[in-house]
């Protein structure tokens, strides 16, 4: 893989963001994710990689509850956002989802405006005091998501009528409408075309100095530009977490190694 | 030959050639089915097809086309029946068969020859004498000029049944010979057969859709008639409903419209808001445990027959409306009122509104929900804000469902708010609606001719239209808002 370009390792803060310890996941009987422990870095990128059907969309959705709407699953162990464990009784799922947003694997805009659907969250929460301060919020989301110019000049007209590559984009401007501290993002290139993909990965560098960022992806390319720290999952186990550069160049198990170099998934 | 005769030949002829027809096409690929271009039963149902379709058709048309063709004739023969209106022709028509009829027994039981009929006259024969002694009493003597047109009658009829017998058999023994004669080994019998199919299909539909046509005309002939007995203005402006049995009524439709929508208002007032949150609840708070049981139980409010919700208003609600609201809020006291109705049809509604909404919201994908969780809104923002506007077409469509079967009721009005009809904005009143009045005009016993009847066919159209708009401006809702959403 001699694309490879591996980005600026130097983490800009060594913080757990997100400690997980021993996750299971259960899907009625089926044990989806077996003992997971993951420290996700404040302030850094953190890419999983893994073969389809391994876990990582379900321990995504570990991280903001989001696994709470599927009937029968399960989750044991413990999740800890700044030390507070997100799966005590006393935490109110809907306060943490609007500290951890989320892009989903497929775009799901709402059947509203574009303009509705990057402002829903700030106006859920009340982050705006009038009409020019969403405006503001809508416009810089839109641009951080690279949609914009695209957009721009038709924000009255339904979500649902963009591409599905622009409808993408705008899951990702209404999910850092709100300014979550912690972005989850499932796949959210894999719709997108080159020059999209790579402003969306510019939008993740940038989101970095901010928040974290967990990125699910099955492009290792990308994994190795945009990420400091990278997972690597396979059949529901955590098999190796570190550094990006050295899971990359330096795999410590063989079955990361086969699976960068082409020989699983 | 009777019909059912003519039918049973041409089935048999059909299975023979359903037999025939399979047989000679396995002998034309020597045995060897595979050789074939469609199976050996596809090449049978080609025998069917030819031989059964187009006989039928042939059958089904003369008998649809003959009455009218006797008719023309026979009238044409009765001078006072030529000139008159329907009216009387109808009757003479009716007399003739009668007369026809008896002769017929006449000469079954052997009392009469054809000959003889052919040489009696009726001015000098006694015929109602002569009838009978066979046993058919006729109500008056019987008049020459009828008594031609029934002997004409009787001959029209053996010659057209006797044609009919010939041309249909004649139909199915072609059909089945051309059957016969295309069958090859390269015959794509089951391209046929599958072509009949959708013939057969669309005939169907166009059955059920010339049916509709026949009956929304037959309304507008019969309105066009009472129009001509009333004027359109007083009817349509008219704000007072007193029918006299025996001319001078007034028939304003206008309390009756009111009636009408008021009731109706009334039951959606009551069905739409439990309607739409049961659903709510069920699609998506609900336990898939109580939504079992739950929802089966509300769709039993449908299946109720209406005249059991007219007693339970006649004999629960109505009381109670009137003890305990409407006498000590002196608001009258009657005990039919609209409210009695309205609140009773509501209940009647409201399986409509409830399971169409919960089926409509249940197809929200989830992924919508995920989105609206994501971003850090609760379940009830989740609904509120994009469950619902999502859903909203269809749940539009589920009211108006909802509104034209409040509408179109009958027996709980007639029970629950009384067959008064009046214009008045008390709810505790009794009133009345539409469809009440259409019943009640033509169970009275009056001549059909009259205004007083046929004003039932000008509030039966009225009715229609109003519920046709509310059904057109329901798909426009729909079709406007699902572009939008898919
Ligand atoms: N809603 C669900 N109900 C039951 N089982 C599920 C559900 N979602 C996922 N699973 C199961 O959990 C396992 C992990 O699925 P998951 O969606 O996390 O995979 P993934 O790593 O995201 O795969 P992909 O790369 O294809 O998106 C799979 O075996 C899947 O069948
Ligand atoms: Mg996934």
């Amino acid at each position: 893989m001699n694309d490879m370009r591996i980005a600026e390792r130097d983490v800009d803060s060594m913080e757990s963001k997100i400690t997980a310890r021993k996750v299971q996941v259960f899907y009625g009987q089926n044990h989806a994710l077996k003992d997971v422990d993951v420290d996700i870095l404040d302030k850094t990128v953190t890419a999983f990689i893994g073969p389809s059907g391994c876990g990582k969309s379900t321990f995504l959705r570990c991280l903001n509850r989001m696994n709470d709407t599927i009937d029968g699953c399960s989750v044991k162990g413990s999740i800890k956002l700044d030390s507070e464990d997100i799966y005590d009784p006393k935490v109110d799922p809907v306060q943490l989802r609007a500290k951890v947003g989320m892009v989903f694997q497929k775009p799901n805009p709402f059947p509203k405006s574009i303009y509705d659907n990057v402002a829903y969250g700030p106006k859920i929460h009340g982050l705006t005091r009038n009409k020019a301060e969403l405006d503001e919020v809508v416009e810089t989301s839109l641009r951080k998501a690279a949609l914009w110019n695209e957009a721009k000049d038709r924000l009255q007209s339904p979500g649902t009528g963009l591409s599905g590559g622009q409808q993408q984009r705008l899951c990702i401007a209404r999910a850092i409408a709100t300014s979550p501290e912690v972005l989850l993002m499932d796949e959210p290139c894999s719709a997108l075309d080159p020059i999209a993909t790579a402003q969306v990965e510019e939008l993740i560098d940038e989101l970095r100095s901010q928040f974290s960022v967990v990125i699910v992806t099955h492009s290792m390319q990308q994994a190795a530009r945009v990420s400091q720290r990278t997972a690597f999952f396979h059949l529901g186990n955590l098999v190796e977490y570190g550094e990006t550069g050295q899971i990359f160049t330096n795999p410590k198990d063989p079955r990361t190694e086969s699976y960068i170099t082409g020989r699983i998934g | 030959m009777s019909v059912s005769l003519i039918s049973l030949i041409v089935v048999i002829l059909a299975v023979a050639g359903f037999i025939l027809a399979r047989r000679r096409a396995l002998a034309h690929s020597g045995g060897d089915a595979r050789k074939l271009h469609s199976l050996p039963q596809y090449h049978g149902m080609t025998g069917v097809l030819f031989t059964v379709v187009p006989a039928f058709l042939v059958m089904i048309l003369w008998l649809l086309v003959q009455p009218i063709v006797f008719e023309n004739r026979i009238t044409a023969m009765i001078p006072e029946a030529t000139a008159a209106d329907d009216a009387t022709r109808t009757l003479v028509m009716a007399d003739v068969r009668r007369l026809a009829a008896g002769l017929d027994q006449a000469v079954s039981q052997g009392k009469l020859r054809e000959a003889d009929i052919e040489g009696m006259r009726a001015d000098l024969t006694d015929v109602r004498g002569r009838l009978a002694e066979v046993g058919v009493a006729l109500g008056s003597n019987v008049q020459q000029s009828v008594f031609q047109a029934a002997k004409a009658y009787r001959l029209i009829r053996n010659t057209s049944s006797l044609l009919m017998t010939g041309v249909v058999l004649a139909t199915a023994v072609a059909g089945f010979f051309y059957a016969m004669s295309r069958i090859s080994v390269d015959y794509r019998a089951r391209n046929v057969s599958e072509r009949f199919m959708i013939g057969l299909l669309a005939l169907a539909s166009l059955v059920a859709v010339l049916t509709t046509f026949g009956i929304v005309f037959s309304l507008v002939f019969e309105t066009w008639h009472f129009f001509t007995l009333y004027p359109p203005f007083d009817f349509f402006f008219g704000t007072v409903w007193s029918p006299r049995f025996g001319g001078g009524s007034t028939l304003g439709i206008l309390p009756l419209i009111w009636g009408t929508l008021y009731v109706s208002f009334i039951a959606l007032l009551v069905a739409v808001p439990i309607g739409l949150m049961s659903a709510i609840y069920l699609s998506e708070y609900a336990s898939k445990r109580v939504r079992t049981v739950v929802k089966p139980l509300i769709e039993i409010l449908a299946g109720i027959p209406t005249i059991v919700y007219g007693l339970f208003a006649l004999i629960t609600v109505g009381p109670l409306l009137r003890d305990y609201f409407a006498m000590p809020l002196g608001l009258g006291n009657s005990s039919s009122s609209v409210m009695t109705a309205g609140l009773v049809m509501g209940i009647m509604v409201i399986p409509f509104v409830s399971s169409l909404s919960d089926d409509i919201i249940n197809a929200v994908p989830q992924s919508m929900r995920d989105g609206s969780l994501a971003v850090g809104a609760t379940q009830s923002e989740t609904i509120r804000k994009v469950v619902l506007p999502a859903a909203l077409p269809g749940v539009v469509g589920a009211i108006l469902l909802a509104a034209s079967r409040a509408i179109g009721e009958t027996m709980i009005v007639v029970l629950g708010a009384g067959a008064a009809a009046k214009l008045s904005l008390n709810p505790f009143e009794a009133m009345t609606t539409i469809t009440v009045k259409i019943v009640s005009q033509l169970t009275g016993d009056t001549e059909f001719a009259s205004a007083e009847t046929l004003v039932a066919f000008a509030l039966g159209l009225s009715l229609f239209v109003i519920t046709l708009c509310l059904n057109v401006f329901a798909l426009y809702i729909v079709r406007k808002y699902r572009e939008q959403y898919e």
